[in-house]
């Protein structure tokens, strides 16, 4: 992957030679040292939560919606057009996955989820590519547009159905899951809590029972953008327009054309994100995705632009995220957990020369053990702050070499470089 | 790096302007809701009405007619008022609340019925509690009443509140004598005053019932933000979470985030209990059978008290409280799971009544 992103991006490997990018074994090696520093926080302070198979599967489908509307956002972006629609774009998806949904199915309904989808994205297109509007005007409208068309559609179609309101569709069935025959197994050992054993047994466990097809096909259309963007011709083109659009013009790239299917694709995967939390819901419900479409933009730029950090982004507020909803008493070792993991950004960030950095990352280190030590749990009025506080820290702390497509936001008119 | 800061200012104000304007749209968006169709056993021999001299207005909080809990109740209380006193259409105007709206929206939604000559206004839930103190004294001549409020007085203003700890503690009963593991669990919409009441009848009545009782609660949103009510996927995960930890029944009183609580007690072997209306004819067909009870909330009952006290001119302000006593608050049977404890419930219902035992609020 970072060799095939080297080719593209010639005026900026030097800066980004700088951030030496990590290699697959230290990847692995990461994240085994940081499976054991969660084993361990779960052993020594029993918040068994941490790492049970309930919190495991429910945030990989809270991560689902959100990394597919940071997707969204990653196509489109990498073509140089920002969407900030995504939300907009997400609701569309909802709607549209429940008007078809509860009769026909809840895969007829991810299909015209999607289609809606991305029409919001050619909206965004003609009006950011072929009329040259500012890309948040642009956006900002359709994330206006979006919920009041999907209130007005609610309340023209679905009001007569049985289940069906103003606000409201009728239940839309299941996309069906799979679980895998060892999971019982699993669970067994999950039960045992002994110490990074059980703890595998419930990242697995959770993974394996009753995986929603839906979660099997995001995680599959996250590996096809990677391999598209990076590893095609087309990709090539497409990230070309987002970095040097004249450059690639002046090499026959059609930029128009490669930002029109960006931004449709993007407008598409944000539907399927919508389409995915309807199904989740089982219905279609105003005001239903409360603001996925941004926290899926902020995992965009905590992904710096890539794929699977971008996933990784959306799985750690996925993972946050169920673990306060599901005990706020879990939240508590988390303090601990944040703590450590904040002791090493310091290490890191203070031998990278990042002093200043590292200084304040010791310092909330230190407040964060203090306040475990002193309490026996984090007021409720707190814990449902915490995936946001989670990715403040990271990109304040963690991710400070982050770079977006050198002509992402700009307006592109052929011919006129200026 | 410099451009990169740019990007994100023009973001966040792009999230923030967004933010603003939705909610600046919301409410005009919500403004020419017709009423509903259920209203149509009354208006079938609306030809006939008039002169009955009431212009009813309603305003409804988040979720409007066919949010299948705490609207449609209210709604009901309407459609029945209406069928009784056999008003036409154009004498009965509803509006509905848009999520994350601002205060002057509400407060221009009142100001709109008032101005369009609605003479008796009904405002649905606390949350229009400090748009009804803006609006009140300046229509001296119609008739408010504010739901789930007390904290507003006014010559010409009805506080309709109920009695929700004390139904919520017969839930607690059903709920501690229908779980094996002796472990139950609450999940409140927001952590709102009017929610934390819910938790605190229904925690005294599981001790009441079985003192050994383990309780969990969890509230999934926190104030303001009160998608809490509107968002059955934090209602599933929230629920499966309480169930992992060893309870078998959970309460939801979390609006309509409450069907994501059936379908994790469904897919859990466990059971669960709905809030306002009666949820076991609501919810989906496939998760029917794991509500075993409902905490009623008669807003209907309410409303349509209210209505009558207007027409027959003996409005009443200040504060009326619609206990267990005034059939205000109640528990639901359908589905025949609680026959066989019927009798214990109903027991300390009289209880309740009489005055023996005294639910509290916190």
């Amino acid at each position: 992957m970072s060799t095939a992103t080297a080719t593209v991006t010639g005026p900026d490997a030097a800066p980004r030679r700088r951030g030496s990018r990590l290699s697959p074994p230290l990847l692995i090696a990461f994240a085994l040292g940081a499976f054991l520093v969660l084993s361990a926080v779960r052993a020594f302070t029993g918040g068994n939560d941490l790492t049970s198979s309930g919190t495991i599967a429910a945030g990989l489908s809270a991560a689902v919606p959100i990394g597919l509307a940071g997707l969204g956002g990653l196509w489109s972006e990498r073509a140089g057009v920002v969407n900030i629609g995504l939300e907009g774009m997400m609701i569309l998806g909802t709607w549209g996955c429940a008007y078809l949904g509860w009769d026909h199915g809840a895969w007829a309904g991810l299909l015209f989820g999607t289609l809606l989808g991305a029409l919001g994205g050619l909206v965004h297109a003609v009006a950011t590519v072929t009329f040259g509007v500012d890309h948040i005007i642009s956006g900002v409208a359709i994330n206006i547009i979006a919920p009041g068309l999907a209130l007005y559609l609610t309340k023209v179609t679905f009001v007569h159905y049985p289940g069906g309101g103003q606000k409201q569709s009728p239940p839309i069935g299941d996309a069906g899951s799979i679980t895998l025959p060892f999971s019982d197994w699993l669970h067994t050992v999950e039960d045992k809590h002994w110490f990074a054993v059980s703890d595998l047994a419930g990242v697995l466990g959770g993974l394996v029972t009753r995986l929603s097809l839906v979660t099997l096909l995001a995680a599959l259309v996250v590996l096809a953008s990677a391999w598209i963007l990076w590893r095609t011709a087309f990709g090539l083109r497409l990230r070309s327009c987002g970095e040097a659009p004249h450059a690639a013009e002046s090499l026959g790239v059609n930029v128009y054309k490669y930002k029109y299917i960006a931004v449709i694709v993007s407008g598409a995967l944000a539907g399927l994100g919508g389409a995915a939390l309807a199904i989740a819901a089982h219905q279609f419900r105003d005001g239903q995705t409360g603001g996925r479409g941004f926290i899926g933009l902020a995992a965009l730029i905590f992904g710096n632009w890539r794929p699977g950090a971008l996933a990784a982004g959306a799985g750690l507020f996925g993972y946050t995220d169920a673990i306060q909803l599901r005990s706020s008493s879990a939240v508590h070792p988390l303090l601990l957990l944040m703590a450590i993991a904040l002791a090493l950004v310091a290490i890191w960030q203070w031998r990278t020369g990042q002093r200043a950095i590292a200084v304040v990352a010791v310092v909330i280190a230190v407040l964060a053990v203090l306040w475990y030590i002193d309490t026996d749990r984090v007021p409720d009025e707190l814990v449902g702050t915490t995936p946001y506080v989670v990715t403040i820290l990271v990109l304040a702390l963690a991710s400070q070499r982050l770079r977006m497509p050198k002509a992402d936001g700009r307006v592109y008119r052929r011919g006129e470089e200026t | 790096m410099r451009r990169f800061s740019s990007y994100r200012v023009a973001a966040i104000a792009g999230v923030a302007a967004s933010a603003m304007l939705l909610t600046a749209c919301g409410s005009d968006s919500n403004s020419t809701t017709t009423p509903g169709t259920s209203g149509s056993a009354g208006s079938s021999s609306s030809g006939a009405a008039g002169g009955s001299g009431l212009k009813i207005g309603l305003a409804y909080d988040i979720g409007g007619r066919g949010d299948k809990s705490f609207n449609d109740s209210a709604a009901l209380g309407l459609d029945n008022a209406k069928k009784k006193y056999n008003l036409p259409d154009s004498d009965v105007k509803e509006l509905e609340a848009a999520q994350g709206e601002a205060e002057a929206d509400k407060e221009a939604r009142l100001t709109q019925l008032a101005d369009n000559g609605f003479t008796t206004i009904i405002a649905v839930g606390f949350a229009y509690a400090d748009a009804v103190k803006a609006v009140v004294a300046k229509y001296p001549n119609v008739k408010f009443a504010i739901i789930d409020d007390n904290s507003v007085q006014a010559p010409n203003l009805a506080d309709l509140t109920f009695a929700e700890e004390q139904g919520s503690y017969l839930v607690g009963v059903i709920a501690a004598l229908k779980s094996t593991k002796h472990s139950v669990g609450f999940i409140g919409g927001v952590n709102v005053a009017l929610i934390q009441k819910f938790q605190a009848g229904f925690d005294a009545g599981a001790k009441a019932a079985d003192p050994s009782v383990k309780l969990t609660d969890k509230y999934l949103t926190q104030p303001p933000d009160f998608g809490g009510f509107n968002d059955p996927t934090k209602g599933e995960t929230a629920a499966n979470g309480i169930y992992d930890a060893g309870a078998d029944v959970i309460f939801a009183a979390a609006g309509g985030s409450g069907s994501g609580v059936f379908k994790a007690a469904k897919a859990k072997g466990a059971l669960a209990i709905g809030t306002d209306s009666d949820q076991y004819q609501s919810a989906a067909d496939d998760v029917k059978d794991v509500v075993i009870s409902s905490m009623l909330k008669r807003v209907d009952v309410a409303v349509e008290k209210f209505i009558d006290s207007v027409k027959d001119g003996s409005f009443k302000a200040g504060n009326t409280v619609f206990d267990l006593k005034a059939g205000g608050v109640d528990f639901a049977t359908s589905g025949g799971k609680i026959d066989d404890i019927k009798a214990k419930v109903d027991d300390f219902k009289s209880k309740i009544i009489d005055g023996t035992i005294t639910v509290p609020t916190k």
